[in-house]
């Protein structure tokens, strides 16, 4: 069986490294992109089976545009895309919604990942 | 760097009644690659300002109607980082302190050569690349300071955040093959880290508190519905410590003013220590009654309690009454938040305690209808 590929977007090479690891032990394919932009490029020339996106990258909320960017291709209208966030824990302050009429997003994951967790949704979205 | 703000060629416009002039000016001005707009005079310039918005206006000071001054008084007002220079075939030192004081940048006494035209342009074009440059930079400076909290916030646990993932994958990756210590030290770093990264928080939401951006809000608000939210978040850590919450609230308690998200936060905190210093088996009791102008709730524990000459200070920052016991590591600013939380409210903290028996922490609230307490008596 070919490995299932999962496309990761974060602009933090130490935080791609990381859970590169873990996704790659679940036993998947990763595509890592560094920025916004070479994300959505390699997610059209990938096409692959799951993406995760960090929501703030060079810019505050730079994750929502690549997001709808994604889901406005022909391959990203059904995909399953998580978001990453590492906004503040407590209160609604610094809490990053995204506006109701948005593309829809599978799963908000907050930093850091558990492993587990990780690859329990993972495994749950793409219906393993 | 002529027209560094817009991609295209710096537009010019002339407004001057004299044909001759109007159209020298242009054949100088389009040789040096600019785009010129020319008008005859005041109310067609300004007509042609405000469709065009030019980067650099002359305008000739002595017109037939609208006069120069008026011209450039209302350019000066109304187009944005517009250069505005004065030509004038009369060039007093009253005249030009005039045109500049309206908002015009230099003047051009007639008669003057392309070069001097040419000249005075371009030292315009460069003086408005400068100001529209300081006026990005300020407006991101005042941005930056209204979000500094939020970008170090960011700035400052983004690398912790990273390095838990980090061991996090180490544990994902290798962790069948470590011994136990070895899981151990990884799990000691992990907490150590999570600390920090709450004791970065507290210390912002202090620094928020002090410049206003928390507990902003004021409205009415009925502190059974605070309790009851802090109490349930609390439940689950007193139910694994096996630790009793008990709540004794009644329902016509008087109505405070305040900023519900932080207040329950405050309560979060008060019974979050309370738990951790009540041994298994004990008890955590909240209760509240109307006082004469305010409101107190009481935090009572059956923990070990605070000595009687540390009780002054546990408010204080980073000040910790009981040893370096590992399970009560805090960020040490829990308890600051709360009091200067209860301070914005206008309200007070308190606490009692004897060792041994427990710790009983006071909070007290001003009332939203200090004269008409009846009206206070929120809806059940």
């Amino acid at each position: 069986m070919t490995k299932k590929k999962i496309l990761l977007i974060d602009d933090d090479k130490d935080f791609l490294f990381a859970t590169k690891l873990i996704l790659e032990k679940g036993g998947y394919e990763v595509f890592l992109a560094e920025d916004g932009k070479s994300g959505v490029e390699m997610w059209k020339s990938v096409t692959p089976d799951l993406a995760i996106i960090d929501m703030m990258m060079e810019t505050w909320g730079e994750g929502f545009s690549v997001l709808k960017k994604i889901r406005a291709t022909d391959t990203g209208k059904d995909t399953p895309l998580f978001m990453l966030s590492a906004v503040d824990l407590q209160g609604p302050y610094q809490s990053f919604e995204p506006p109701p009429e948005f593309p829809k997003v599978n799963r908000v994951l907050h930093k850091p990942v558990k492993a587990d967790d990780l690859l329990g949704y993972i495994a749950q979205a793409l219906g393993k | 760097m002529i027209g560094m703000m817009n991609a295209q060629r710096p537009l010019i416009l002339i407004i001057d009644d004299e044909e001759v002039l109007r159209d020298g000016c242009r054949q100088t001005l389009e040789r040096s690659g600019y785009v010129v707009l020319t008008a005859g005079d005041g109310a067609e310039g300004i007509k042609l300002a405000k469709e065009n918005k030019p980067d650099l206006a002359f305008v000739d000071l002595k017109m037939p109607g609208m006069s120069g001054m008026e011209i450039i008084e209302f350019l000066s007002k109304d187009i944005p980082d517009i250069i505005l220079i004065m030509i004038t075939g009369y060039a007093t030192i009253v005249s030009a302190v005039e045109a500049i004081q309206k908002g015009a940048y230099d003047y051009l006494p007639k008669p003057f050569s392309p070069d001097q035209l040419r000249a005075a342009a371009k030292r315009g074009l460069e003086h408005r690349n400068l100001k529209i440059e300081t006026r990005l930079l300020r407006e991101e400076k005042e941005r930056m300071e209204r979000h500094f909290i939020t970008f170090v916030s960011h700035e400052m646990r983004s690398p912790l955040v990273v390095i838990r993932q980090c061991m996090e994958s180490l544990k994902a990756v290798a962790g069948d093959r470590f011994d136990k210590d070895v899981t151990d030290l990884i799990e000691r770093c992990s907490t150590r880290v999570q600390n920090l990264e709450g004791l970065i928080e507290h210390w912002l939401d202090l620094s928020r508190i002090e410049n206003g951006t928390l507990a902003q809000k004021k409205e009415p608000l009925r502190l059974q519905q605070i309790i009851s939210r802090s109490v349930e978040e609390m439940a689950p850590i007193c139910n694994e410590r096996g630790i009793a919450l008990e709540v004794n609230v009644p329902e016509d308690l008087f109505q405070i003013v305040g900023d519900e998200e932080s207040l329950v936060r405050v309560f979060i905190n008060i019974i979050g220590n309370a738990t951790k210093y009540t041994p298994e088996g004990g008890r955590i009791a909240v209760s509240a009654r109307n006082g004469e102008d305010n409101v107190a709730v009481y935090i009572a524990d059956t923990g070990v309690g605070i000595p009687q000459d540390k009780l002054p200070f546990i408010f204080e920052p980073f000040f910790r009454a009981a040893g370096k016991e590992e399970r009560h590591r805090g960020s040490g600013l829990g308890l600051t938040f709360c009091k200067k939380i209860m301070e914005s409210h206008g309200g007070e903290i308190g606490a009692t305690s004897k060792e041994g028996k427990g710790t009983t922490c006071t909070l007290k609230f001003p009332i939203l209808h200090p004269q008409t307490k009846k009206l206070n008596h929120a809806p059940a």
